[in-house]
């Protein structure tokens, strides 16, 4: 049995059509370019041995991400663009991997994300006001479903809006949400509470994960 | 990509309100997308049922693949939405499109579907509908476009299915789809009109163009005559490949994201079947036997593990273990697989040449349970059907496999075979009885499991191109009586019976025998909401009953009817090599109790190496 020789990590870009592939396809998906890339990967041992690979954070069905994080490990040394260019060239379109580097911290280190959105509307000055008013507000309750059954839960000091714009037909949120092993908040859950704060029609489009950060909200790598 | 259709924008909208949304939406590995406007034919190839099965069917891979290496030729997929997404469909006017460009399918040249089985049929329907194309195929634009044509195991009786389709094409596509590919674009590019190009592909060798041949009936309902009009030949036979070991076959697949049916590399061993198992269609209609080198199964084993990255490979048969050269084709395979890391499983192995050496071979790549298709339950019977499997052959291998470490079998039998009586469905409860036996008679046996044998019972069909397609099925009475008499006949729980719901076969034999006349019985179903007929949850045989009486044609005339030897039975104009002679021949042993060596026991002269000019062996 061959030894992991090389911890790397993966930044990748998950668009187009690729955004409706689900998470748990997705691993199938890695399992299978992996095996077309031909690339020393490095397979887990005992009873069924499969190549090894973990995500650092779920992304949901229908997402966009540019920066997603995948961890592998090879049995032979070879130069990292290789590495990257190996798995691109047999990766589908929406596809990509944006680079690939030794593995510095621990996925625990992970704190938060961000996410930028476009809210579709025929009124975006009356729901960028309702926005502002929400998040004026001392608290946001929410439902959240975890393993103990449905909890209510204030997300209002978890949310940190980066920037909100209106244009002609849509108001476009960047927003930093928690994220790793302890809490994960989802776009989704800002979006359900606008809405059933204001009664203002509109639809999300293009919620796209854009950075995934460690403390002092720095790039994880 | 090439620009799209703005149909995307329009299905993205709702895919994420719907199952397994990357069914959808196209942009799979290995999936071929071309610049349209430097192409000249495409062709959307259609399967009649959801993604998840069609994905799975081989026939489409090979096709897709082998047209898409013409770079002027597009060819694209194509599937029944499920029940969610056609609502939105419809309610979006989204109409129905292929998964490479997005675009429309109604914009096609050729739109082509596979015909697997009887119970897709309204299926058919049901996608063109949605597409926007003309049911019938007489209210078709007279412009050379969206011709509709159909392949497949079905199309050797496609007369319930005649006023649909534009053409038909008999036997193995590799050939005759780019030679009416070629046809075409030689055609469109004179300005030709759909009738000039129907009038001339009809001389294309295993094309059938339906329009062309009429039918007469006689007061009792039968077949009086069928003539021709248009030039067309009076029979059309089906299309065979000669060099099979060197035809083309593919070295990539389209790797689904979603889990499909049949999800792995699928390599194709041999084509046709050495059996004669009167029963069987497929043992007839795609003689005669044929099969490839081990080397060319290992080379494109591996080229498709390669480039699929699937690591798990199946090899495509009716009967591998019946390739002359089973044993090197394993050891080969195996060398390679285990060195990679890959699952290779075996479907369709037989029961009589189940060797122990390749029992231990198999053992390490395979987990499952066994299955054997007994079929009949006493001697007599399976001599009947020429299901040449003896109980001491059933009882030997069971041996071998619960000494191997199994302990549950899975028996198949056909209910309403012909000459079946009472002593034959207790046969079934009694060979199962003696296996449990077997098991506790062993005594290096599976210790702390119990032992399970499955009986799995289907209504036997008769089908077109076999030695029953004369016979009648059983009536739903007898299926009844025979049912109730076998669950009487199993005492213990150790026994597992279970049924096919007596309906569906009934609609199969049905489709599968029917003439002309039953296209307005299948629309009519359709027009009443049958669609996913093969699907429990889907079937309504109360609707198709509703049909069957208003069109005022009574469905056992068709299934419960002796088709006389001499009767003009409708697939007699088209052509399978094999002779009707034989067919009767075989009906008349069969009723002797007697049975007929496989193929390369003894040539029994069923016609095909006259018509290929060949012996088989
Ligand atoms: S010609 Fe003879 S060997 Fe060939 S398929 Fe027919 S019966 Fe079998």
């Amino acid at each position: 049995m061959s030894s992991a020789v090389m911890r790397l990590r993966a930044v990748f870009e998950k668009s187009g059509r690729a955004k409706y592939i689900s998470h748990l396809d997705l691993n199938r998906f890695m399992l299978r370019t992996f095996r077309r890339s031909g690339l020393p990967v490095w397979y887990t041992e005992g009873f069924n041995p499969h190549p090894y690979y973990s995500f650092a954070l779920a992304l949901s069905l229908g997402y966009e991400s540019s920066c997603e994080i995948m961890d592998f490990n090879l049995t032979e040394e070879m130069p990292l663009d290789e590495v990257r260019d190996r798995l691109n060239a047999v990766m589908p379109e929406g596809m990509r991997v944006l680079s690939v580097s030794e593995q510095r911290l621990k996925i625990t280190a992970i704190t938060s994300a961000e996410y930028s959105f476009s809210l579709v509307t025929e009124q975006p000055e009356e729901l960028y006001a309702a926005l502002q008013e929400l998040m004026a507000q001392p608290e946001i309750l929410v439902e959240k479903k975890t393993k103990k059954g449905i909890k209510t839960v204030d997300i209002r000091p978890d949310i940190d809006i980066v920037s909100c714009e209106k244009s002609g037909d849509s108001v476009d949120i960047a927003v930093r949400l928690p994220a790793g092993t302890q809490t994960n908040y989802n776009p989704s859950l800002l979006i359900g509470s606008l809405r059933d704060f204001c009664d203002i029609p509109f639809e999300e489009e293009n919620i796209k994960r854009t950075k995934i950060l460690c403390e002092n909200n720095e790039i994880f790598s | 990509m090439a620009e799209d259709s703005g149909l995307r924008k329009k299905i993205e909208k709702h895919l994420l309100s719907i199952q397994k949304p990357s069914r959808y939406i196209g942009g799979e590995v290995g999936s071929v997308v071309k610049d349209k406007s430097r192409v000249d034919v495409r062709f959307a190839f259609c399967f009649p049922d959801t993604y998840d099965i069609g994905m799975s069917h081989l026939g489409m891979k090979i096709l897709y693949s082998l047209t898409n290496e013409r770079e002027n030729y597009w060819c694209e997929r194509c599937f029944a939405p499920g029940v969610d997404f056609e609502k939105i469909m419809r309610e979006n006017d989204i109409p129905l499109y292929a998964l490479e460009s997005l675009d429309p399918i109604r914009d096609f040249d050729f739109i082509g579907f596979t015909m697997q089985y009887e119970l897709s049929y309204t299926n058919v329907l049901n996608m063109l509908d949605l597409a926007g194309i003309p049911i019938f195929s007489r209210d078709r634009t007279e412009e050379l476009t969206q011709i509709v044509v159909a392949g497949g195991p079905c199309v050797c009786n496609p007369e319930p299915l005649a006023d649909f389709f534009d053409i038909f094409i008999l036997g193995e596509g590799e050939e005759v789809n780019l030679e009416l590919m070629d046809l075409y674009n030689e055609m469109k590019q004179q300005g030709a009109k759909r009738i000039d190009f129907l009038r001339r592909a009809a001389h294309i060798g295993g094309v059938y163009v339906p329009q062309f041949y009429h039918f007469s009936y006689k007061d009792d309902g039968t077949i009086e005559s069928v003539s021709v009009s248009d030039g067309a030949p009076e029979t059309v036979t089906k299309r065979i490949i000669k060099d099979f070991d060197s035809v083309y076959y593919p070295d990539n697949f389209v790797v689904p994201f979603t889990e499909i049916v049949h999800d792995r590399v699928s390599v194709e061993v041999l084509r046709g079947c050495i059996r004669g198992c009167r029963f069987c269609q497929a043992g007839f209609i795609y003689r005669p036997f044929r099969e490839k080198e081990p080397d060319t199964i290992c080379s494109e084993t591996k080229a498709l593990c390669e480039n699929t990255g699937y690591d798990e490979v199946s090899l495509a048969s009716l009967s591998t273990s019946d390739h002359s050269g089973i044993d090197p084709m394993l050891t080969k395979l195996l060398e390679y697989t285990e060195k990679e890391r890959i699952n290779l499983s075996l479907p369709s192995l037989r029961v009589d040449n189940f060797s122990e050496s390749l029992l231990e071979k198999i053992k390490k790549v395979r987990k499952s349970g066994l299955t054997f298709a007994a079929e009949g339950g006493t001697q007599r019977l399976r001599d009947v059907i020429n299901k040449n499997v003896t109980e001491e052959e059933i009882m030997n291998t069971c041996g071998i496999a619960f000494r191997g470490g199994y302990s549950s079998v899975k028996l198949y039998f056909m209910m309403g075979l012909p000459t079946e009586t009472d002593e034959d469905i207790v046969g079934i409860a009694e060979l199962a009885q003696r296996i449990i036996d077997l098991f506790y008679s062993i005594e290096d046996r599976p210790k702390g499991r119990g032992v399970q044998v499955s009986v799995s019972c289907a209504t036997f069909v008769p089908k077109p191109f076999t030695p029953f397609q004369f016979e009648p099925q059983d009536t739903r009475e007898m299926i009844e009586h025979k049912q109730k008499l076998l669950m009487d006949s199993v005492r213990t729980r150790k026994i597992k019976v279970s049924y096919h719901n007596p309906d569906v076969s009934l609609l199969e034999v049905v489709l599968a025998k029917g003439d002309r006349r039953l296209c307005r019985v299948v629309y009519a179903a359709w027009k009443r909401g049958c669609k996913f007929d093969s699907w429990d949850e889907h079937f309504r045989f109360d609707k198709w009953l509703e049909a069957f009486e208003e069109c005022g044609v009574d469905p056992g005339f068709y299934a419960h009817r002796r088709f006389e030897y001499d009767e003009i039975l409708p697939w007699d104009h088209l052509d399978y090599l094999v002779s009707k002679e034989f067919f009767i021949r075989e009906n008349r042993t069969a009723r002797q109790n007697k049975t007929t060596p496989n193929c390369r026991e003894r040539c029994s002269g069923c016609g095909v190496n006259k018509r290929v000019g060949r012996d088989c062996f």
